[in-house]
């Protein structure tokens, strides 16, 4: 019975406040009423404003950043959902169901340096994954500056969410954009490719990545092709976010650690997948 | 004090709260957001015989006022069920029920030859109406002689309660109900989805994988308590009701309908915590309208049919069946 987190819970909050972020996009502060403990990066909450406004089923969001009870989160406005909470005025009482799913692996300092990929909005998982290797997961080691480079694209420029507070983290980062308004000219890979190929980036690399569905599914042929170990977090539809709907199947690999069904639940045993347990191929 | 205990014929519920099938899981796994001893009963997701993988994706899709789904009742199938699941939801502190499902009569007679040969399953409830599954033309959610085929094979199988859930994509539901009483059910569930459809016309694209699916949420409470009420007003056994409920003042609407106990489905997504506030929400909106029992409101709407409830209570007689249900 794929169960959701020991940890999670129906919390109640309120807006602090919500700051513009590029062309699309918002930073919403919710301030919990119960106190959360330091929640893992690219682990997510169901929220929805308990007004009325938002629809009848929340939307999925990572956590970007926390500071105790004040939870911030990313959000590019896509629909009905992101609108209702992007417009929410401060105090608007916000639901959150979480902290959901299994965030990022252990991001250890030993081994190859850790390549993380972000593609416009799939940067969320990342701020708080930066933070959190810098200073040492599941009591290991904190990974060296050196050995964490920071790879952003997105299709234009305002569409590079919040970069110079992630740049302010001083781990390396490289941007890219399909139409060249910053950066390398082309995709996050391409530019991986790059970077790669002038030395810049080792050969050798873990990579996690978070991004549309596309640049993922490359991910994954990449990390097939050359046998690197990556990390994916999905953002497939979500009807609940623990477990109880089944309307977030993610295909299975029949030769990988979760061939023994042939869909695994994003919400429950993701959203983050081992690129060789899973597979995208097929999927819209 | 008030009193929230229900009957549901031989089954006592401690309130009349269900959770509904396919919609909150097992139910155990979620003791973190409602304890199921809070609770009246946890019906599981969907059983079949064999392992199904479900239908492709999207399978959910949102609509104005709703909730279209198309999971086509992804389980790892009986054996899964009795050696992994089972095990684990007996020590939840409340009635059990085990929703059956299959696509032919011998698959349900099976399935309650099963069911029936297992402590922990306090009753069986036969999913009769799943929209998703052969586009949701199996004819046994749609001819009453099938229907009851059905559940006459699974009543041969099984002295458990038996709950045999309809479809409201029927004409005269109340047929289907009368159907099922006579083979042998225990008490009926109104409602399982409607059929819908949901349209994206710029990218010319059905809503979800399978194109159609089944209609869930707020906007079907009235058509599920008109189908609750209707086949209250059909059959002599208990009518639980599920459709659109998410407050526990949807709740007492369907058990002033004539309905014993109640089901949260698609409201649970949105707030897993609701089961268990609701049972909470409901004994205080009982409190303070001064009512001692739920028991009272059960079957007390002013629909025209009171003499005929005195006049039976007064001589003992069976109901008048067969009342044109409008
Ligand atoms: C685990 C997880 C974490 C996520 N984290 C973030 C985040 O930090 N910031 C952020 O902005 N978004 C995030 N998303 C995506 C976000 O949930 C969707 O953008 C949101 O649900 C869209 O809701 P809407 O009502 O605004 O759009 P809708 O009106 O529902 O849909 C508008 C468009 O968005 C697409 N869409 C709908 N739901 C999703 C979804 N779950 N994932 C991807 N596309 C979707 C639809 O297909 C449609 O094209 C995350 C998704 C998941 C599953
Ligand atoms: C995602 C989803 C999955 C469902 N799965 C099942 C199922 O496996 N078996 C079943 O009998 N009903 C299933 N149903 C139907 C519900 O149990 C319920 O009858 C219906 O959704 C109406 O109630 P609601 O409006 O409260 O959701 C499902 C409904 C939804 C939304
Ligand atoms: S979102 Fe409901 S099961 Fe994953």
């Amino acid at each position: 019975m794929p169960a959701p987190p020991s940890d999670a819970r129906a919390h109640l909050g309120r807006v602090l406040g919500v700051e513009t972020c590029g062309a699309d996009g918002a930073i919403l502060t919710v301030r919990t009423i119960s106190e959360l403990a330091p929640i893992r990066a690219s682990r997510f909450f169901m929220l929805g404003r308990t007004d009325g406004v938002s629809p009848l089923i929340p939307r999925p969001f990572s956590i970007y950043r926390q500071r105790g009870r004040d939870l911030d989160f990313l959000i590019k406005i896509t629909g009905r959902g992101t609108r209702a909470l992007a417009g929410a005025a401060s105090g608007t009482e916000i639901r959150l169901t979480g902290p959901l799913g299994n965030g990022w692996p252990t991001l250890e300092a030993d081994g190859a340096p850790w390549v993380f990929l972000a593609g416009g909005v799939g940067s969320a998982p990342f701020y708080l994954a930066i933070e959190q290797a810098l200073a040492g997961m599941d009591g290991r080691g904190p990974v060296p500056r050196k050995h964490i480079s920071f790879l952003f694209g997105a299709a234009q420029a305002d569409h590079l969410y919040d970069l110079e507070a992630l740049g302010d983290l001083g781990v390396s980062i490289h941007t890219a954009t399909d139409d060249g308004s910053s950066g390398f000219h082309g995709t996050v890979l391409g530019l991986l490719d790059r970077l790669q190929g002038e030395g810049t980036i080792a050969q050798s690399i873990r990579i996690c990545a978070c991004g549309p569905e596309p640049m993922l599914r490359a991910v994954e042929e990449l990390a097939r092709a050359r046998d690197v170990e990556a990390y994916l977090s999905l953002e497939t539809l979500m009807g609940c976010g623990v477990g109880i709907c089944n309307g977030c199947p993610v295909p299975t690999r029949p030769e990988g650690p979760l061939g023994e069904w042939p869909n695994a639940k994003c919400c429950v045993e993701g959203p983050v997948f081992a690129a060789d347990a899973i597979t995208l191929a097929g999927v819209e | 004090m008030v009193e929230l205990s229900v009957r549901l014929g031989a089954l006592e519920l401690r309130n009349p709260v269900m959770t509904a099938s396919g919609t909150y899981g097992h139910g155990l796994e979620m003791c973190h957001f409602t304890p199921p001893e809070l609770l009246g009963a946890l019906v599981s997701k969907t059983v079949t015989l064999a392992p199904r993988p479900g239908n492709p994706t999207p399978r959910i899709c949102e609509t104005q006022l709703g909730l279209l789904n198309s999971i086509g009742l992804e389980n790892k199938g009986i054996e899964s069920y009795l050696e992994h699941t089972l095990p684990e939801v007996e020590k939840a502190d409340t009635v059990i029920v085990t929703n059956a499902g299959g696509e032919s009569i011998e698959e349900y007679r099976e399935m309650a030859r099963i069911l029936d040969g297992q402590g922990a399953v306090d009753a069986i409830e036969l999913n009769l109406s799943c929209p998703n599954i052969q586009g949701g033309a199996l004819p046994f959610s749609t001819d009453p002689a099938k229907a009851a085929e059905v559940v006459a094979a699974a009543r041969e199988a099984t002295s458990k309660p038996l709950f045999a859930k309809l479809s409201p994509n029927v004409a005269h539901i109340a047929r289907m109900a009368r159907a099922v009483e006579e083979a042998g059910a225990d008490a009926i569930t109104a409602v399982n989805t409607l059929l819908g459809l949901s349209v994206d016309w710029r990218r010319r694209k059905p809503g979800l994988g399978t194109v159609h699916g089944g209609y869930s949420g707020p906007a079907i409470k009235p058509v599920a308590l008109h189908c609750a009420w209707a086949c209250a007003r059909a059959v002599e056994i208990p009518v639980i009701g599920c459709g659109g409920i998410s407050t526990a003042e949807d709740a007492l609407e369907f058990l002033v309908a004539g309905c014993a106990a109640v089901q949260l489905g698609t409201a649970c997504f949105a707030d897993p915590a609701l089961p268990g506030r609701l049972v909470a929400e409901l004994h205080e909106l009982l409190r303070r309208e001064g009512i001692a029992s739920v028991g009272d409101l059960i079957g007390t709407l002013r629909d025209g049919r009171e003499e005929n409830l005195e006049a039976r209570s007064g001589n003992g007689e069976e109901r008048p069946k067969g009342i044109p249900v409008r």
